[in-house]
């Protein structure tokens, strides 16, 4: 394992500008998302750092080696694509056993067989070794992807929404697994997602990209509690933050230059309505099971927050409405204050 | 929950009322939920109707004149002697066929016609197609020039290569005895003994590798660009990538281009006919020619109509196993 910088990096694919300026450090050992929606540059960016695109300008650094202009095989880095890229007329013993044959290990065979069945184990796919990779269901080709990821102990990790093909709950499953794999290999990590869940969960650091840029990076309790700007907000909470008017509601001690009030749930206390003032009423309460998503119409525009689901609000309620240390905006969208 | 917000149905929820309209007109546009007879005739009927024409054709040029053969090839039917008694004669046609040697010279001959062609054409056609899948400067100019061939017709494509090959005037005797110095009179492609035959293999390959690297073209285009990341950033070597890739990935795509140049080639004429009709001596009767000698020439029906139906069945028999093969590395 090792660490990894990107200097001043800038890639365009003709008149689109992928990724422009980027400066990211990833230190040895580290897991690092990097959250954005599509377009952003999220994929380009890891295809820069595994030598798979080559950046216009700045530089790629692994382990303190100056790589970019080597080739993806000379850069010793691991990929787990999207799409389940496995070598589909291998088994999946052949397909994990495919980087450690390459004739740059000159591994014995026996080798490899005790490291694939050690990485099968990991990755829990040890009692289909001998199928026919085509034959295997999408949580088990995925989880063969990364377990040829996996099988080479390569500096770094490179994954590019790796569970987004899965469903709902596979996903889940994975998301810890991967989490627990790299805690127990100590495996630095480049990850990237477009779910949130999976940026809060799995990362010791998450990087909001928005137009090929590196808005903020930080821990995932930091990115969530000091956004640096109404996107990265905007990115992380659920149900998303709401973001209001400054005036629209009794403003808790705005600072000046404040535009914007970004209030999610834990911003904002909710009561009924007593003698005759309120500020907004109940339009919809939206039952998930475990907890409620309960919808405010304040002055014309929608509040959303969760609720417990034992709430004693009802649809047409009056509601009293007051901030508890929300986060603020300026006019150009960057938080004030924190 | 990510699901259930982050991915809204968005169509369902906003054109809605647009499907219902559409709905609703195409309701009203349709009078009963139709009707089960038209002017006395049933749903069935109608559509009897409908296919009858093309029904008939079919078994009028396909169906019937193969259940004529086969009932022909039990007799010793000429089609020159029409006023002749018809005798039938069991299956002594078809054992006349096995156990005659010249027939089996001429499968021979077509065994090695159809080998060759196809090793030559896949061979060639699998290398043009990889070359043109480098994606260089100008490949799309070069993919068209490399199918000409392939659109001509194979009367002008036999006729053109007779020049050619012609000794005196042609160029490919020519060119040869420029590189090989050996007198281009010397070089009788099409009346040498052990020429003539390469001479239709070299047209045929000619004419037909086009097709097949178009066909091993579409195999390597079918190759999705990410498994060759994969491979990329797993360290292998082109010549891996290749290997294990590559080929197994395009097999059967080649395997398809195979079984379509073997059914073709063996029923070769055209080409044959044009070039050496079967000469020098019967160095090139292949068996399609051989077939129309016995029916045109020596006017023995019942004898060819037997010929015709063992080529048949041994086309159609192997075409079946092979492409059960083929299922089989499909489905892998």
């Amino acid at each position: 394992m090792a660490d990894v910088r990107l200097k001043g990096v800038a890639k365009a694919f003709g008149d689109k500008q992928a990724v422009s300026g980027l400066d990211l450090a990833i230190a040895d050992g580290e897991f690092v998302v990097l959250l954005g929606p599509t377009g952003a540059g999220k994929t380009t960016t890891l295809r820069l750092v595994a030598g798979l695109e080559r950046p216009d300008t700045g530089s790629v650094h692994i382990a303190g080696r100056d790589v970019t202009r080597l080739e993806p095989s000379a850069r010793d880095v691991a990929f787990v694509f999207q799409q389940y890229s496995l070598y589909p007329h291998l088994s999946v013993f052949d397909n994990l056993a495919f980087p450690l044959r390459s004739p740059a290990r000159r591994m014995s065979e026996a080798d490899i067989r005790r490291r694939v069945a050690e990485v099968a184990r990991l990755v829990r796919i040890d009692h289909k070794l001998e199928n026919r990779s085509t034959k295997l269901s999408g949580g088990e080709m995925q989880r063969v992807a990364i377990g040829r990821a996996l099988v080479r102990k390569p500096s770094i990790f490179l994954m590019d929404e790796p569970l987004s093909s899965l469903d709902a709950k596979l996903r889940g499953e994975l998301r810890l697994e991967l989490k627990r794999i790299q805690r127990e290999l100590g495996a630095t990590v480049l990850y990237v997602t477009h779910d949130q869940i999976e940026a809060m969960t799995m990362a010791d650091r998450i990087g909001i990209l928005a137009d090929g840029e590196l808005v903020q990076i930080g821990t995932p309790r930091a990115i969530y509690t000091e956004p640096a700007n109404l996107h990265v907000a905007a990115r992380l909470g659920q149900p998303a933050i709401n973001l209001l008017p400054r005036g629209l509601l009794p403003d808790a001690d705005a600072p000046p230059g404040t535009a914007t009030i970004g209030a999610r749930t834990e911003h904002l206390a909710i009561d009924k309505a007593a003698n005759g003032h309120a500020d907004g009423v109940v339009d919809w309460i939206e039952h998930l099971g475990d907890q409620n998503h309960l919808h405010l119409i304040v002055g014309g525009r929608k509040l959303i927050t969760l609720v417990d689901p034992d709430t004693p609000f009802g649809k047409g309620d009056k509601v009293t409405i007051h901030f508890r240390d929300p986060l603020f905006f300026d006019a150009s969208g960057q938080r004030i204050g924190g | 929950m990510q699901d259930l917000t982050g991915r809204r149905p968005v169509v369902t929820d906003t054109h809605p009322s647009l499907l219902d309209r559409t709905m609703e007109a195409a309701a009203r546009a349709t009078p009963e939920p139709l009707a089960t007879t038209v002017r006395g005739l049933s749903d069935r009927m109608v559509a009897w109707i409908f296919i009858a024409p093309t029904i008939l054709l079919l078994l009028a040029i396909n169906i019937f004149p193969l259940i004529w053969t086969i009932r022909l090839s039990f007799t010793n039917y000429r089609a020159n002697r029409p006023n002749e008694a018809v005798k039938d004669i069991g299956l002594s046609n078809y054992a006349r066929i096995l156990t005659d040697s010249d027939t089996w010279m001429a499968m021979q001959t077509t065994a090695h016609f159809v080998l060759w062609t196809i090793v030559l054409q896949t061979l060639i056609g699998f290398t043009l197609a990889y070359l043109i899948d480098r994606k260089f400067r100008g490949h799309a100019v070069w993919t068209t020039i490399i199918l000409v061939p392939m659109m001509l017709s194979p009367a002008v494509v036999g006729n053109f290569w007779r020049f050619l090959y012609e000794p005196q005037i042609g160029l490919f005797a020519y060119i040869v005895s420029f590189f090989t110095g050996i007198p281009p009179t010397e070089i009788l492609m099409l009346s040498n003994v052990t020429l003539a035959p390469w001479a239709i293999v070299i047209v045929d390959t000619w004419m037909w590798t086009p097709y097949v690297m178009l066909i091993c073209l579409a195999g390597l285009r079918s190759i999705p660009d990410y498994i060759y990341e994969a491979a990329e950033v797993d360290r292998a070597s082109n010549w891996r990538q290749f290997w294990s890739i590559t080929l197994p990935m395009a097999l059967p795509f080649i395997m398809l281009a195979v079984l379509f140049r073997g059914i073709e080639n063996f029923k070769m004429f055209d080409m044959v006919n044009l070039l050496t009709g079967g000469g020098p001596g019967s160095t090139t009767e292949v068996a399609s020619i051989t077939l129309k000698r016995e029916a045109f020439e020596k006017w023995r029906t019942g004898f060819s109509s037997a010929f015709a139906i063992i080529l048949f069945v041994a086309v159609f028999g192997l075409a079946n196993i092979y492409v059960k093969v083929l299922n089989r590395v499909k489905s892998r």
